[in-house]
């Protein structure tokens, strides 16, 4: 089993990388918030530029005018 | 600093709507009225409507009713703003508006002086940068609401809400949208806002969060890694394991775990150590013996090559432990943040009058004493004073829980943090800030924090003996073997440590606290310290306060006695049109009137004149009233409450009797206090006869009126000489001292914020029958957790002979320890299940 010899270091360095990362991601305040960001994907679906993409896959060659953004 | 004072809620808070008495009439003389059939909720804040209410918004296509011109308002710039799915989106009611602290123009016009700005707003070039604490967030769609309306603000480049802490990033041209204005779009769909700044406390707090998610994680990252390498050298999974690539396996799972010993588990050890010094067994000593044995006992085994490793054991003991208490911390926080607001009692500005009797705002900071300040009706104190002209009633009830309006007249002292009900006053400031006698209350309040006792839990003492039964049986195996076999004795008597280690002992309690205190957020009570529901079983004494705990905390219709040939109903539809033109507290009472009067005049400590459908009305005072027809003023015909003579030009037309009324579930509280067994005091500072009236009701046979926040306190020490331990339930400054000294305390969700951040629990909800679900959950929680803790004894019991024989290998002792925890952890989701079973 020499491909072990490469294989452990290997393990041991991308598990480093890991916890770097996870130290900069705590440190940037990225789990600060634990319960918005699992309710702000709720209200993507109202996004009017969401919508106009959504209508626009589903009838490419009509005018999305009337779903447009009311206001934006 | 600058925040709209806490006490100024509160007020808000009684100042809610109520609601039209509908039968008051004769049958229920200056008694509890049986509520009413519940009307329809407002569509934006859930309370109920007034019946006739003309308030309506269009919102989602329909017409909604509304309860007040506040929720019409939010709604229809709700709508405005295109950002109505708010209301589909939403899991809780809105806050309503006239809950949230109210903000003067030229108070929020302070904000945008430069030197006041200075400590919390950054600049970056064009753009500044500020952190906002918000008021009045119920659900997750608030924070889309917020950060969606202000980003299509003119002027706003980018605003994040944190709803864990319900903090506000914003970043803005102060040039084209100054802070004030910011301020007011809050305002506008319905939030309160205050600036704010990072105290030690919470900067230690976001610390001490921050590097217990770190820990969780290297202990999750390393763990997986170590159990590869670990299990690698396990004969059942590798029987062709060179003994070179054995060698280096081990030395890897060592290098490996030592971050997880020395970084993750720090706090185990630093808590045995703490716990030795004081000579406790607890949790924490069990745990640490664990990990600290098997990690040893690892190095040991690495160095020579032959043993047994239970590093994988290690990484997972150390996991499961930090998850759990990581659940707990995080389901303690979100409650106290729910409930953390600014603890500031006094105004943030007053109006301070100079020598030619001008009057301008300035900042509580910038007043001195001897300076003369005006106080407008409404407002709060802010110092401690004498009245130099002006004649009102202030009400005092946050500080000595008397609930009428006391008059206040020329040379009569105020004190600060009171409220100016009726008429303006001109008050010369005589003490101010530490010296003020609301601040002798708070030292009060340190005080008696620092002498709370603490209650023990069962987990340590169940610890203790584990503890001591695990080590005793661990010696007499290693003496045993000693004789039998030299060379195995050191790994049984480690095998028999890891096998028994603690784990599922550790987690019985912090999952089914965590999960219970879920269950009670969703009844309304919020619980801010650990203790709160294993104690509520050694509870053997309750002390109430009576003003806003036992009772409403504000004034509400009792009783119309009419006098003349109209009926109570027309009586007072008459007095509703003539009161709702007013200010008053008193006027709140009366519900909302169909007719509007006419040329109403209020008449500072005397009542209010004006027209209604043409007929010249006056109420209040008898004498004042009964000047309008010319005859004698009648007596008033009873003692309790406060009454009102409504007359016109022929004579007097009926009594209105107001009172503070009974809290319609405090009856089922008191009795579920009462099948417990426990001793029920009722502690008031009122002075009046409803202390007794209130006593009578309740059935609370010891109930004392007139007592001072020392003698409160004097009291509960009293108590806890005599070895009970007491629950306390308050709401008023007058009751912090107590709250903060009690065994457990809960302070209402009307409370004052330093009420509430003294208190243990928080009753958000204002339903006192949660407080009796709480009682039956605690019961339950404690059941759940002898069950834990009784099922991982049990294990390891069993385990206790395998690994004193020498039949636990590492994979059965990681094996037993994953399932064992997984059932404790199963049981006590149990109690995230509908709290009545």
């Amino acid at each position: 089993m020499p491909a072990l010899y490469i294989l452990i270091p290997v393990a041991i360095a991308l598990v480093g990388f890991a916890i770097w990362l996870f130290f900069w991601a705590v440190d940037s305040g990225q789990y600060d918030d634990l319960d918005g960001p699992a309710h702000s994907i709720l209200f993507d679906d109202e996004d009017p530029m969401h919508k106009a993409g959504v209508s626009q896959a589903q009838k490419p060659d009509e005018p999305t005018d009337d779903e447009a953004p009311p206001r934006a | 600093m600058l925040a709209i004072s806490g006490a100024c809620r509160r007020i808000a808070s009684k100042l809610a709507p109520t609601y039209p008495v509908k039968h008051p009439a004769t049958k229920c003389p200056t008694q509890v009225c049986a509520p009413m059939a519940s009307p329809t909720p407002c569509y934006h804040c859930g309370l109920p409507v007034p019946a006739g209410s003309r308030f309506h918004a269009q919102v989602l296509g329909e017409t909604r009713a509304m309860c007040c011109p506040g929720c019409q308002a939010v709604a229809e710039a709700i709508v405005a703003g295109g950002l109505e799915h708010y209301y589909k989106h939403r899991s809780e009611s809105a806050a309503n508006p006239q809950s949230l602290p109210q903000a003067l123009p030229d108070e929020l016009a302070l904000y945008d002086r430069a030197d006041v700005q200075q400590p919390f707003v950054e600049q970056h070039g064009e753009l500044s940068e500020t952190c906002l604490l918000i008021e009045g967030i119920s659900c997750a769609a608030c924070g889309w609401l917020i950060e969606k309306h202000l980003r299509d603000v003119p002027g706003i480049a980018e605003a994040h809400l944190n709803l864990s802490n319900h903090r506000l990033q914003v970043r803005w041209a102060d040039s084209q949208l100054p802070l004030s204005q910011l301020l007011k779009e809050l305002r506008k769909i319905g939030y309160a806002a205050h600036p704010w700044q990072a105290d030690a406390a919470a900067e230690q707090l976001q610390r001490e969060n921050r590097r217990a998610m770190r820990e969780l994680g290297v202990a999750g990252m390393l763990w997986m890694q170590v159990m590869m390498a670990t299990m690698a050298t396990w004969p059942e999974f590798n029987i062709d394991l060179s003994p070179e690539l054995d060698r280096i396996l081990r030395w890897v799972s060592l290098f490996l775990t030592t971050p997880i010993v020395f970084y993750c588990c720090g706090q185990f050890f630093r808590g045995a150590l703490r716990d030795l010094r004081t000579r406790h067994l607890t949790m924490d000593v069990s745990v640490s013996l664990a990990i600290g044995g098997a990690y040893v006992a690892g190095i040991w085994s690495t160095i020579s090559g032959q043993g047994e490793l239970y590093f994988d054991a290690v990484g997972m003991f150390a996991l499961f432990l930090l998850t759990g208490r990581y659940l707990e911390r995080r389901a303690r926080e979100r409650t106290a943040a729910a409930t953390a607001q600014l603890v500031q009692l006094l105004p943030a500005s007053c109006l301070r009058l100079d020598g030619d009797g001008h009057s301008q705002r300035i900042l509580l900071s910038e007043l001195r004493a001897g300076e003369h300040v005006l106080v407008p009706p409404g407002a709060l104190l802010p110092a401690d004073g004498r009245i130099l002209s002006g004649q009102s009633s202030v009400d005092e009830s946050l500080l000595t829980g008397e609930y009428l309006p006391q008059p206040r007249g020329v040379g009569d002292s105020v004190t600060a943090g009171t409220l100016n009900v009726e008429g303006p006053l001109t008050v010369e400031v005589q003490a101010l800030g530490d010296a003020t006698r609301l601040s002798a209350i708070v030292r009060l309040l340190e005080r008696a924090q620092s002498e709370k006792p603490r209650l023990a839990e069962i987990a340590d003492q169940v610890a203790q003996w584990f503890l001591l039964i695990v080590l005793v049986v661990a010696a007499v195996v290693g003496l045993a073997w000693l004789q039998i076999d030299s060379s195995r004795a050191f790994w049984i008597v480690l095998a028999l440590l890891v096998a028994t280690c603690p784990c599922a002992l550790a987690l019985a309690t912090p999952t089914a606290l965590t999960a219970a205190t879920g269950s009670l957020h969703k009844l309304g009570l919020l619980l801010t310290r650990g203790h709160v529901l294993e104690g509520l079983n050694q509870i053997d004494t309750v002390i109430f306060d009576k003003t806003g705990t036992l009772t409403e905390g504000r004034l509400t219709l009792s009783a119309i006695h009419p006098l003349g040939e109209l009926d109570s109903d027309a009586c007072l539809a008459l007095a509703a049109a003539l009161e709702n033109r007013s200010e008053h507290p008193i006027a709140r009472a009366f519900g909302r009137a169909a007719q509007a009067a006419e040329q109403v005049d209020s008449i500072p400590g005397l009542g209010l004149q004006g027209l209604v459908e043409g007929r010249q009305l006056r109420i209040g005072q008898p004498a004042f009233v009964s000047q309008l027809s010319g005859q004698a003023a009648p007596a008033i015909p009873g003692a309790q409450g406060q009454w009102l003579l409504l007359g016109d030009s022929r004579g007097p037309l009926a009594w209105f009797v107001l009172d503070d009324r009974l809290r319609d579930d405090a009856p089922t509280l008191l009795a579920a206090c009462r099948a417990r067994g426990w001793q029920v005091l009722l502690l008031s500072g009122d002075n009046s006869p409803m202390v007794g009236e209130v006593a009578r009701q309740l059935g609370i046979e010891d109930a004392r009126g007139g007592m001072t926040p020392d003698a409160k306190l004097a009291e509960l020490h009293k108590l806890h000489a005599q070895g009970r331990r007491v629950l306390m339930l308050g709401d008023g400054v007058n009751d912090v001292p107590v709250l903060a000294g009690a065994d457990i305390s809960v302070a209402m969700g009307s409370a004052t914020d330093l009420a509430k951040t003294s208190a243990d629990a928080v009753l958000l909800s204002n339903r006192l029958s949660s407080l009796v679900q709480a009682f039956s959950l605690a019961r339950r929680t404690r059941r759940i957790i002898i069950e834990n803790l009784v099922w991982a004894s049990l294990y390891n019991g069993l385990v206790l002979p395998f690994a004193a024989i020498g039949w636990i290998t590492p994979i059965w002792a990681a094996l037993g320890m994953s399932l064992s925890s997984l059932l404790v952890v199963l049981n006590a989701l149990r109690l995230t299940r509908s709290p009545n079973p």
